[in-house]
């Protein structure tokens, strides 16, 4: 399989002020292939938000580089590069971002409808598939007021998809939310990703990495560990085994992590 | 501590900051610059008085004069009249006066006469307000013929008048206190009494007296003036007040300090609402702090006071500066005052009275804010902590779905229905596009409508091509009858119409009689609008002017009698309509044919005529004043730039400062307001940019939102313009003697080019103002 993201020694280092920088993703290297679900986890702080916001061309790195289905999207313009995002990219945030003045349905709408030849009754077909694929058709046109906080997630899922994108990010899109919401996203997610889109995900919680197919853990700006699994099949996968082997494998890289340090410390 | 946060404040907020501080500064600059014309106008004009110690009576005449019966009456009537004097004028044609490169005055609309200076009382006086004192050989020319004729002291006027030739050297300006304005429709020339003495030898010019009066303190102008016209001196021509000379003097200076009061009285408005504006835009990013201040226990009044101290100290500040550079500014509008009035203009008055513009800028901003600041009181420390709770809107309808545009680009559309979403934001700049175009479309109405020839309306004549004035000579007659022939035989002359004005009396509301100007003539031909009924058509019918007929006139609406002493008798006449004239002091009447007109109290003729069609109307003005020397032909709109000269000067100045101001004011405006707008909406523009919107398609919408706004505005404010301007300027007017203006209105100007200039300046200023969008990483914003 192809790699629809590759990023080769990325650095990210943001000025505070005079004398004063922050050195957030240090020379990481990360490789995304297509159809993949991917979940980034550590510490606050670490830099896995940060680097899910670089690769994805919403920030600009300060060095390395940057392929997105081969284009180096770090030296791109911002017309182009907005065009990737417009086209290619679907994006899912923890505090969900949606367009204040628009109904829940224009909001799924909106970026399909911005391209110049734009069929509106295809855009509002599709859009409505979407919402019922998620089960909040029936909302379509109250205001953003009118829902709850996972029926908006559902929204701007939807809105994700609408252009239908190669590669899905999410920051935290289950952070938000109630248990029971969090677990209706993710299976959605799932299904998505099934269905060929890939995945990159920014979590804290293992319960949605288990769900995933491959998590990276970070640690003060750098990716320290990698695990595979399989894909997840909720007929065959027991969710908690997974889980815990998440967990555990944190522990372990941690202290792996920490040991080097000490080890480099005392050198 | 407050003056620390005040500090903190203004940095923070420094556009919006300057841009307040621009307005109030640029409302306090003009309120101070009015109050200064007023204040040096009051002084300048008590000094030119003084100096000029002017007649409180003057009656012109014309024809058989005798000094002797003006003498006894002058005796009879000494417990009214101070003095009297009577000064010889020498009138002169235009076409006699050369000048420069082989140039004459021919064509002037003012009466020109030679003078001495007065011995006792009405001095011309030269530009330093000392009385003229002209030597041999030199003349002294009226500030109005320098200026129209670009004269200079040291150049030379020749009188020409048939084997008569005499050169003079120009040595001053005549500042001629009862002349000055061009209103008034004489001017007189002060030279020397021996060249005088010469050519009255030589019998250049013809005779007109003008027999004045000085009256004392508690004399009786109206007791006087009745008096004199019972014993039958001679009265052939106008008689005027000392207080109609004040008020032509003053008025064009007059006119121009309102509409400044005026405009600074709208700026005054912008900045009060650019302050809502940007309280109401920046409240939410201060909520928390007004929170904090809440819940640490801070009280309402004095949270209230750091937000009203910023103001205050802007408007302090402000106001200062405001203050001192209205003393520079003051200059672009003091020329005319410093050549009429006086060069001096040093008077101590203004700097007091100029004080008034501060302060009431300062209150007003204050009382105001205090009014906006009212908001904090509804707001809790909880819900300013927790400020999401404000931003959760009503449960209204969902209005204006994506799916039903139809017109519109999906960019455009959004910017378009934002307007509407969010009116209560944007009616702020609606107001303000309105109130800027008002700015710029009211001036150039009013311009345009002086320069027009429907404005001969208000000239109390009807539209015609040319008009042709016969003034007192002794050929009057003949050449009137002699150009009646000539022009029914002129095949170029499609139509003409000729009017006599004569002198006659009237019985005023009181029962006394009063001189006013009747013109005769048949009025269907040129016809006038009417304010009210018709021109008269038939014997005894009478039309008054609008200052006639109102309260300080006869009193009298349409219907009602009038009685004219006519050869003696009185006649019964009934007023047939009202029409507006601001010439002659507003107070004229017209007749028919039928009434009797007594050779002597003839004033003048007038022949108003229209050319066929293709025939060159300058040309055929040329061969009939070469015809008729002592006539002034004119086409109207010459005629009316001549009378209105200085006001059409002078209000072409207001016209570019109008322009100007509101170009600085919108682009000032949509600056602070987009920049609100922007930072208000920084999580909305960031959502739409990781959409994958380019920072092109954010402009559209911004663009299209602004522009419509100012579309909204531009529409309104050409309306208001036309409606709220037209009631406006007929109130001013209506003092002059015309109640009902009907504004020019050139279409391809206002709703054309003011439009296109404003939308271009908006729009290179939206194309400026957003450029600011593309400058930040998109998840400091979206992970906020």
């Amino acid at each position: 399989m192809n790699n629809i993201l590759e990023a080769t020694r990325i650095n990210k280092i943001v000025e505070l002020g005079k004398n004063n920088e922050l050195h957030i993703l240090k020379d990481v290297n990360l490789e995304i292939k297509e159809g993949e679900f991917v979940a980034v986890m550590g510490p606050s702080g670490s830099g896995k938000s940060t680097l899910l916001y670089n690769v994805s061309g919403m920030d600009r790195i300060s060095s390395g580089d940057v392929l997105f289905k081969g284009n180096e999207i770090g030296k791109l313009k911002e017309e182009n590069l907005a065009k990737i995002r417009l086209n290619n990219m679907g994006f899912i945030f923890q505090n969900i971002n949606l367009l204040k003045n628009l109904s829940l349905i224009d909001n799924v709408m909106f970026p399909a409808l911005v391209s110049k030849d734009a069929d509106k009754n295809k855009v509002y077909k599709r859009a409505k598939k979407l919402l019922e694929m998620t089960g909040i058709a029936a909302l379509e046109n109250n205001n953003i007021n009118q829902a709850s906080g996972g029926q908006l997630q559902r929204v701007a899922i939807c809105r994700a998809l609408i252009n239908d994108p190669d590669i899905l990010f999410g920051d935290e899109p289950t952070g938000a939310l109630d248990s029971k919401s969090a677990t209706e996203i993710m299976s959605l997610l799932t299904e998505i990703n099934k269905k060929g889109t890939t995945v990159m995900l920014v979590t804290h919680d293992a319960k949605v990495a288990a769900k995933t197919e491959r998590v990276l853990f970070m640690v003060d700006g750098k990716i320290v560990a990698s695990k595979k699994m399989n894909k997840f099949d909720a007929k065959v996968d027991n969710i908690k085994e997974r889980e815990e082997s998440i967990m555990k494998w944190i522990v372990e890289s941690t202290d792996t992590y920490s040991n080097k340090g000490e080890e480099k410390m005392a050198k | 501590m407050f003056l620390k946060m005040v500090k903190n404040d203004c940095y923070r907020k420094k556009i919006v900051t300057a841009t307040i501080f621009i307005f109030i500064t640029m409302a306090v600059i003009l309120g101070a610059s009015a109050t200064n014309i007023i204040a040096n106008l009051t002084q300048s004009m008590s000094e030119l008085q003084e100096r000029a110690h002017p007649a409180d009576i003057t009656q012109m005449h014309a024809g058989d004069y005798n000094q002797r019966d003006i003498d006894k009456f002058t005796e009879e009537q000494r417990e009214h009249i101070a003095m009297q004097e009577t000064m010889v004028l020498l009138t002169l044609d235009g076409n006699n006066i050369h000048f420069g490169n082989n140039n004459t005055m021919a064509g002037t609309v003012q009466d020109i006469s030679f003078v001495v200076q007065n011995k006792s009382f009405d001095y011309i006086l030269d530009l330093n307000n000392n009385k003229l004192d002209v030597k041999e050989g030199t003349v002294a020319v009226p500030i109005y013929f320098m200026q129209q004729y670009n004269l200079k002291v040291g150049e030379t006027i020749t009188v020409k008048r048939g084997d008569y030739e005499k050169e003079f050297t120009i040595s001053d300006y005549a500042r001629d206190y009862e002349m000055n304005s061009s209103l008034t429709s004489s001017k007189r020339f002060v030279i020397n009494q021996s060249d005088y003495n010469e050519m009255l030898v030589n019998q250049v010019g013809e005779r007109e007296y003008l027999i004045q009066f000085k009256l004392h303190e508690t004399g009786d102008a109206q007791a006087v003036q009745t008096a004199y016209i019972d014993a039958g001196l001679p009265a052939n021509g106008p008689t005027v007040g000392g207080k109609i000379f004040l008020i032509f003097n003053a008025m064009s200076d007059t006119i121009v300090a309102m509409v400044i009061i005026l405009i600074s009285i709208l700026l005054i408005i912008i900045a009060s609402l650019c302050i809502r504006l940007t309280f109401l835009a920046t409240i939410d990013e201060d909520l928390r702090e007004i929170g904090v201040m809440k819940a640490i226990g801070i009280s309402k009044k004095d949270i209230k006071k750091v937000y009203l101290n910023k103001y205050r100290a802007i408007s302090v500040v402000a106001g200062i500066v405001g203050y001192l550079l209205s003393f520079v500014v003051v200059n672009l509008f003091t020329g005319n005052m410093r050549l009429y009035i006086s060069s001096d203009l040093s008077g101590n008055l203004k700097y007091a009275l100029s004080l008034i513009a501060p302060l009431f800028v300062y209150f007003i901003i204050t009382l105001y804010f205090k009014k906006v600041l009212k908001r904090i009181d509804k707001i809790s420390a909880v819900e300013a902590l927790r400020s999401d709770i404000m931003q959760r809107g009503k449960n209204k309808k969902y209005s204006f779905s994506l799916l039903k545009n139809k017109f519109f680009s999906t960019n455009i559309y959004m910017g378009i229905r934002d307007v509407f979403k969010r009116f209560k934001l944007y009616r702020l700049l609606i107001v303000i596009f309105v109130i800027c175009t008002f700015i710029i479309i009211l001036p150039i109405n009013v311009y345009n409508t002086m320069n027009s020839p429907e404005f001969s309306t208000y000239m109390g004549v009807g539209k015609s091509d040319m008009r042709i004035d016969l003034r007192k000579t002794d050929t009057i007659t003949e050449d009137y009858k002699k150009l009646q022939e000539e022009l029914a035989n002129d095949p170029d002359i499609e139509k003409y119409a000729a009017y006599i004005t004569g002198s006659f009396q009237v019985k005023n509301a009181e029962g006394a009689w009063d001189y006013i100007n009747i013109e005769t003539g048949d009025f269907s031909v040129f016809p006038l609008s009417y304010l009210e009924g018709n021109a008269p058509k038939e014997d005894g019918e009478i039309a008054l002017s609008y200052a006639n007929a109102s309260k300080d006139g006869l009193d009298k609406k349409v219907g009602d009698t009038v009685i004219v002493k006519v050869a003696g008798a009185e006649k019964k006449m009934t007023v047939s309509g009202i029409y507006q004239d601001i010439t002659n002091g507003g107070k004229t009447a017209k007749a028919t044919t039928s009434l009797e007109l007594n050779e002597n109290a003839i004033l003048w003729y007038i022949v108003n005529m229209d050319v066929a069609k293709d025939v060159n109307i300058p040309e055929k003005m040329e061969y009939y004043q070469s015809q008729y020397a002592s006539a002034q032909v004119n086409d109207i709109k010459e005629y009316t730039q001549q009378t209105l000269g200085n006001i059409i000067g002078q209000m072409s100045t207001v016209v570019i400062g109008g322009i100007a101001i509101s170009l600085i004011i919108i682009v000032l405006i949509t600056a602070l307001f987009l920049r609100m707008l922007l930072s208000k909406d920084m999580s909305q523009i960031a959502i739409m940019r990781s959409m994958g919107l380019t920072a092109n398609n954010i402009k559209q919408q911004y663009m299209a939102g602004t522009l419509l706004v100012l579309i909204i505005g531009i529409f309104l404010g050409v309306l208001v313009s036309n409606y709220l301007g037209e009631y406006l300027v007929s109130m001013g007017m209506s003092s002059m003697g015309a109640a009902k203006i009907e504004l020019v209105n050139v279409a391809w100007q206002t709703w054309l080019l003011c439009p296109l200039a404003l939308i271009v300046v908006v729009g290179i200023t939206i194309t400026v103002c957003c450029k600011v969008t593309v400058k930040d990483d998109l998840s400091v914003i979206l992970k906020g």
